[in-house]
């Protein structure tokens, strides 16, 4: 696997420290930058875990038509016009004449092409080209096929039954709901205050979500008020079993078909029935065209200070952002990688000749990192600001000393010493591209970087300079090189977390500090640049220990 | 083993790029289109295309059997697919990316979706149309409808082709 760095996200956590890495369960709040999003008046990194949500807009995906909220209730979270899913493959359905009838002939005929067709028309799915008529289900007109389709899916069994249930419960529901709704969460006795203050934050108002009323719940048993001696019990339409004769599912004809069964192909497989809200026939053949449901715009606000971090726009077909406070804008892009395995991989292409996916599947043997050996890694960090930053790193934890764990415990923490550059380094200011120099190589990054650091490498080796501290420093990028060491009996993930923190100088207090549109006129005018911090913790990842064949313990294993 | 030998039969009516890489006994029927860039190796055996076919760019059709290959009429061999199968019938479409071992004979009016992988390790004869999608390669059967239109279409793309490629 390749190194990797991640961003901690404290997600509202009372300490700011970041759980030790090599525990299963601390990969949950390290996400990677693109993921983060960052709010200026808290001076905080969000995530998606912590930030709130809502609901902007829905729109169908196949047809971009944005949907009212209104409707979209009323339309079951589907789109309401022409848009289908195909239920074998999940690719969209589209409208197709069917063939013209004089199709005996073969090539001699001329090519017919009304601009129509002809009816019955059909869906049919272009990518496993699967038709409705399969099933049995032909429109007469091209348009106007949802409600064309409405007639057969409102007389479904199942759709009538609901219909009945909710008839029948609605009177009931309607006088319980008047009476307490006054108080919906003083109907439950919560003896424990944990469930209490859950409920009660349960019942928060929430921003686009409609109130949540109880009373459902209250009813499927712990309601203790007299209401249930007044409904009447329900009668079903029609029974089970002769509901699972009529393919609803279910009973004894499902275990006939199955005894019966010639190819596993008949059946139709979990992820296409379980679309439905109930139980559906599980033949292959009967799987009807779905429609398509909607999806929903988000917007996301920060959850202390709710100010809005993420808004798109309304429109359904532009994918861009009106407010848009990514935590990429602020933070320093951070990327690692082993120089070592870099030059195994220049070696294995140049010798073998061959192309670069398959030398990336070997290279990791020669490029892993071995129990016992010293190896120097880069770690490279790009300043998005408009002003020049200074970055200082620091270890966060120590790590576990090894050997001396209790005879139950696995080795499973890799005792290994990092070594970083304790100095502050400063990185350039973000700058557009024509403003650099012709001789600065801005671009192909990772390729100078490979060269620049076998090249480096290679005279470290030579003249035996530090390796730990900046390597190099290229436009807005910086390079800083550092050592982990391994001892011999390590395993595992060699991941550590680490501190950066990097002081910046905002212009003014305004939250605008970093878009340095006409500030040398505000500078000179105003108050003195303050120097403000910043700090963050990452956890880097710079792969999984492979163990030497000669020191492999048989051990707590 | 004996060297190839190059003897291209090709129909006054079909369209072969210049820039196609040809080995070996070719014939091309009537009104077939080879874009520039694919590649037909009739190394082990003959290869002979039907009428109408369309051939794209980045094909690769390899004959691995001394017998003779044989593609049928209006099959459209989409960008980047590899065919080595010892028969093809007519109005087959093999998609982009598609690779077809040497082991499958597929019959007409077949459909192997973009980059399907149909490798079975036996010999084996597609049933016509066999429709095979998805990443898994799964396979089922067509019924058929709508393939006037496809037909149609076909034919309209390849006259297109005959006439717009000449004149690049």
């Amino acid at each position: 696997m390749a190194p990797s760095v991640d961003y901690y996200c404290p997600c509202l956590a009372a300490s700011p420290h970041p759980p030790p890495p090599h525990l299963p369960s601390s990969s949950d709040s390290f996400h990677p930058l693109h993921n983060l999003f960052f709010c200026e008046e808290c001076d905080a990194v969000r995530c998606n875990r912590c930030v709130m949500v809502e609901v902007s807009g829905y729109y169908c995906p196949n047809c971009l038509f944005e949907v009212p909220s209104a409707s979209v209730r009323a339309e079951k979270n589907r789109c309401a016009r022409n848009c289908f899913l195909c239920p074998n493959c999940r690719n969209t359905l589209s409208v197709v004449p069917s063939d013209p009838p004089n199709d005996g002939y073969d090539r001699m005929s001329p090519i017919v092409s009304t601009s129509l067709g002809e009816p019955p028309f059909f869906l049919y799915c272009n990518h496993c080209r699967w038709d409705s008529a399969q099933v049995d289900i032909t429109f007469e007109k091209p348009t106007g096929l949802a409600a064309q389709l409405q007639k057969f899916e409102d007389s479904a069994p199942e759709a009538l039954e609901f219909d009945r249930l909710k008839e029948h419960f609605e009177p009931f529901l309607r006088a319980s709901s008047s009476s307490s709704a006054v108080t919906p969460s003083s109907s439950h006795h919560h003896s424990n205050p944990i469930t209490a203050a859950a409920s009660s934050a349960l019942a928060r108002d929430i921003p686009g979500v409609s109130k949540y009323n109880p009373l459902s719940r209250s009813r499927s048993g712990r309601d203790k008020s007299s209401h249930k001696a007044d409904i009447p019990d329900y009668k079903a339409r029609m029974e089970v079993g002769a509901a699972a004769g009529m393919g609803a599912g279910g009973g004894e004809a499902d275990l006939e078909f199955m005894r019966h069964l010639e190819t596993v192909a008949e059946v139709a497989t979990v992820e296409q029935r379980w679309v439905n809200s109930w139980v559906s026939s599980l033949h292959t053949d009967d799987l009807k065209p779905l429609r398509i449901p909607l999806q929903s715009k988000k917007s996301k606000r920060c959850p202390s200070c709710r100010h809005i971090l993420i808004k798109p726009e309304q429109k359904a077909q532009s994918v861009r952002y009106k407010i848009k406070l990514v935590a990429a804008n602020y933070l320093p892009a951070i990327s690692v990688s082993l120089p070592h395995a870099r030059a195994a991989l220049e070696t294995m292409k140049r010798s073998l000749n061959r192309s670069a996916a398959q030398s990336e599947d070997q290279s990791p043997a020669a490029a892993a990192l071995l129990a016992g050996k010293t190896y120097s890694f880069h770690i490279s960090f790009t300043n998005p600001l408009y002003d020049p930053i200074q970055v200082r790193l620091k270890k966060a934890q120590a790590m576990p000393a090894p050997g001396t764990e209790g005879a139950g415990e696995k080795a499973k923490r890799p005792p290994f010493q990092v070594n970083l550059p304790s100095a502050a380094f400063p990185i350039a200011a973000f700058a557009e591209a024509w403003e650099y120099e012709d001789d600065e190589d801005m671009f192909g990054l990772d390729d100078d970087d490979d060269l620049d650091g076998l090249g480096r490498l290679q005279k470290d080796q030579r003249s035996k300079t530090r390796t730990v501290g900046v390597v190099e420093k290229r436009a807005n990028v910086t390079v800083v090189a550092g050592e982990v060491i391994l001892t011999k009996e390590s395993r595992g993930n060699v991941k550590f977390n680490m501190l950066v923190s990097y002081t910046y100088r905002s212009d003014d207090p305004d939250p605008a500090e970093e878009n340095a549109m006409g500030t040398p006129s505000r500078h000179a005018s105003s108050k003195p640049p303050e120097m403000k911090n910043f700090s963050f913790y990452t956890v880097v990842d710079l792969g999984t220990i492979a163990p030497r064949e000669e020191t492999i313990h048989d051990t707590d294993m | 083993m004996p060297p190839i030998r190059d003897k291209f039969t090709i129909h006054s009516k079909a369209v072969v790029c210049q820039d196609v890489e040809l080995k070996g006994d070719i014939t091309v029927g009537a009104g077939t289109i080879i874009h520039p860039k694919a590649t037909i190796f009739a190394i082990a055996g003959p290869i002979v295309i039907g009428a109408g076919c369309i051939v794209e760019e980045g094909v690769i059709l390899v004959s691995r059997r001394k017998e003779v290959m044989r593609i049928g009429d209006d099959n459209l061999f989409e960008i980047g697919c590899r065919v080595e199968c010892p028969s093809i019938g007519n109005f087959n479409t093999i998609s982009a990316r598609a690779r077809v071992h040497h082991t499958v004979r597929i019959s007409s009016y077949c459909v192997i979706g973009a980059a399907c992988l149909v490798v079975p390790t036996e010999d084996e004869i597609l049933d016509e149309y066999t429709v095979i999608y998805g990443p898994a390669a799964e396979r089922r059967i067509w019924s058929g409808r709508g393939k006037v239109q496809e037909a149609g279409l076909r034919r309209k793309q390849a006259e297109y082709l005959k006439e717009m490629l000449p004149k690049f």
